[in-house]
């Protein structure tokens, strides 16, 4: 290699790219077709597998590879981890500090990660929580359907 | 067809079951779903389950067409990877060919005893086109500012090749012809048809001289393939197919300096392969191939680098009907890409998939009229580099 | 395989953008390429009207495009040596699609060029060359006289050139 122009940035020609493509469009897929279809409804889907667990949201197939059956999560749903956000992606601070949290349906193994509306210094692990959804005209059947959760 | 004695590897290395999704323009399923589904479909021919698996090997291509980065992570619980040893693979389009290469390297070393090789791909969510997407692996200085469309590089070979070698647009496109109507007996085909020469000199001129029908189409698909030691593999079949020659070769991203009318990469690599398996003249040892073939050319092109036919030959032969289903060595039964689709990574081993087939004599319609015993298969990438090989006996 | 019925759901367009849950996003990725001081010294060779390359100090071989090392050496290229703006065609082709996959209002020829260095035997496998446009009609690039054909660099007049690959125009050819 050619070390002569150690640290000699000013010479070397730089060249400025954007991204790709446009935009990236992502289907559903199989049962994120059917959990769509019933977050527009206002109702969460887990799935069963052959173990008896129940994982959220419902995958299509299971750890062992087979398939489950899909069925409602009910709850009641608990704070499981969560964490405090105070800047967004680019760097700049919230007006409000945002918590973020895994949320664990008592039903089910595993949780979803979402938003919690409550006081940052009020939230604890463990805590009973309840999904607020959008109003109906308003749900895409995206997970953000649900704006949040908030203390039971 | 004599043994061939492993002096080199401690385990001989066998492919025991496959898989292969529809090949379609946009699936509902997600990337996971579409490895997920070619996988258990292998899994199942095979007649093990996911217990059975000591490792996992994924291929996949550029992140950038289905907007996943870190896709082999991704692609993980679909194939079966989570809590086992898992390698990504990619050489571009050469992922097809180089994931059971990559897997025969797993079992041959004795490190793992079954292998699920897995190739998925899923080209749709780039908009406006995911051939835009391919722009991205230009060099950024000397290319870029040209504004090039990959189809570019294909037609610069293409002319290139009927210059030197005397072809005309008429014969090469008797490869299209031959393929899109092989892929009429292929369930997983996205563009089966059965069409003529003049319908190919009649379409849309992309750049000339690619047209429109000599291309393969943009797809989304997986495939998936069971590979285990000789041990396993007599266990659970009667008729294992073995892998008896890999090779694989990088040449450099300069293109423009190098002769395009023949691919010495792909020739160094099937030289490497064809060495391992013993086969001293493969003109006359192959029984069936299964070239690469993402543009009708490229069949041709990619047979004389396998030393399947003399270099410019090719297309003499092709019009004699020497590659036809019914001829002396058939290439591309399954219909090839330009019959069945070219979903990146997975489009290789979908190709394999089919030898697979084809040397247990299960591949229904589409079973050449011919004893088959040895079987080569290539799968080509990136910016013309990547050549990768296998050979593959019953 | 025996089975007729392959796992796969198909989506036409329509049906696709009618699916509940469907996500789209645009990624925000931007890059700042650095040249690196080998492409960085050839563009500045461009940016003067010249072609340049670089010499193997151990087997003779110039590169173009200039590369930091030897292929078959592997050792430190050193020198660099202007090369000749002429050359002869390898390949040409005739674009009608834009990078977008879009109709072009007019036609592009491109093709790979062939300069003239020295140190390559005239049949070789390898050779340095560019990838360029071409400055001929898109008939003359599909009849077959244009393999071969002699050209020559169009550079772009002193005060266009900017250090890129744009500052030559096109090739043209050698009447």
């Amino acid at each position: 290699m050619s070390w002569n122009k150690h640290g000699r940035l000013h010479d070397i020609i730089t060249w400025p790219e954007r991204e790709e493509v446009d935009k990236y469009v992502y289907t559903p897929g199989l049962h994120g077709l059917e959990l769509a279809k019933a977050l527009m409804d206002g109702r969460i889907l887990g799935m069963r597998c052959s173990d008896g667990k129940v994982y959220v949201p419902p995958k299509t197939f299971c750890p062992d590879y087979g398939q489950g059956e899909l069925v409602e999560v009910k709850g009641p749903w608990r704070l499981q981890y969560y964490t405090v956000v105070y800047e967004n992606l680019y760097g700049n601070r919230l007006e409000k500090p945002v918590v973020v949290g895994v949320i664990k349906p008592d039903d089910a193994v595993n949780g979803i990660i979402h938003i919690v509306n409550a006081d940052p210094s009020k939230v604890y692990v463990g805590m009973e929580l309840r999904p607020v959804f959008r109003p109906k005209e308003q749900r895409r059947g995206v997970i953000t359907d649900i704006q949040y959760f908030e203390p039971a | 067809m004599g043994m061939v004695t492993n002096l080199f590897v401690k385990d001989r290395v066998a492919i025991v079951g496959a898989g292969i999704t529809t090949f379609m323009r946009r699936a509902l399923e997600t990337s996971r779903e579409l490895a997920w589904e070619a996988a258990r479909m292998a899994l199942d021919q095979a007649g093990l389950t996911l217990k059975d698996v000591d490792c996992v090997v994924i291929g996949s291509a550029p992140d950038t067409f289905d907007g996943v980065h870190l896709k082999g992570e991704y692609l993980a619980d679909g194939s079966g990877a989570i809590r086992k040893p898992m390698t990504r693979v990619f050489v571009g389009g050469g992922t097809g060919v180089f994931v059971p290469v990559s897997a025969w390297w797993h079992v041959a070393s004795g490190l793992c005893k079954t292998v699920l090789a897995v190739g998925e791909e899923k080209m749709s969510p780039a908009h406006p086109h995911p051939q835009y997407v391919f722009r991205y692996i230009w060099d950024p200085i000397i290319h870029r500012p040209l504004e090039p469309n990959l189809i570019w590089i294909f037609a610069m070979e293409m002319r290139r090749y009927m210059a030197k070698c005397g072809a005309k647009k008429e014969d090469i496109a008797l490869v299209s012809v031959k393929n899109k109507r092989n892929a009429l007996d292929n369930p997983a085909a996205q563009v089966a048809a059965n069409i003529t020469v003049d319908d190919v000199l009649k379409s849309e001129v992309l750049v000339w001289p690619v047209q429109e029908l000599d291309v393969s189409p943009v797809t989304d698909g997986a495939a998936a393939l069971v590979i285990t030691s000789e041990n396993v593999a007599r266990q659970v079949t009667d008729s294992p197919v073995w892998i008896e020659g890999v090779g694989f070769t990088l040449d450099n991203q300069h293109w423009e300096n190098r002769e395009l009318a023949f691919p010495r990469y792909l020739n160094y690599a099937a030289r490497m392969a064809y060495r391992m398996a013993g086969i001293e003249r493969p003109w006359k040892e192959i029984d069936v191939a299964e070239p690469y073939d993402p543009f009708d050319y490229k069949e041709l092109h990619h047979i004389e680098g396998l030393m399947l036919a003399r270099p410019c030959e090719a297309w003499k032969l092709l019009k004699e009907g020497y590659f036809n289903r019914d001829g002396e060595l058939p290439t591309s039964p399954s219909g090839g890409l330009l019959g069945v689709g070219n979903p990146i990574a997975a489009a290789g081993v979908m190709k394999v998939a089919e030898l697979f087939w084809q040397l247990r004599y299960e591949a229904g319609k589409r079973q050449v009229k011919r004893p088959v015993h040895r079987a080569v298969a290539n799968a080509w990438g990136d910016l013309m580099q990547a050549g990768t090989v296998i050979v593959l006996g019953n | 395989m025996s089975v007729t019925k392959l796992p796969g759901t198909k989506l036409s367009s329509k049906e696709m953008y009618s699916l509940p849950g469907l996500v789209e996003s645009a990624p925000q990725a931007k890059y700042d390429f650095s040249a690196g001081p080998t492409i960085s010294r050839f563009l500045q060779g461009l940016k003067e009207g010249k072609i340049l390359g670089r010499k193997c100090p151990r087997c003779g071989r110039i590169y173009v495009p200039p590369r930091d090392y030897c292929e078959y050496c592997h050792v430190a290229l050193t020198d660099w040596v202007e090369v000749p703006d002429t050359g002869t065609v390898h390949t040409a082709v005739v674009s009608y699609i834009s990078v977008r996959r879009e109709r072009l209002e007019k036609p592009e020829v491109i093709g790979v060029i062939r300069l003239d260095v020295p140190g390559y035997p005239p049949n070789s496998y390898e050779f340095a060359g560019l990838f360029h446009r071409l400055c001929v009609p898109p008939e003359e690039a599909m009849s077959d006289e244009v393999i071969g054909m002699k050209v020559r660099a169009r550079w772009k007049p002193k005060e266009q050139r900017t250090g890129s690959i744009l500052d030559i125009e096109c090739f043209e050819p050698v009447r």
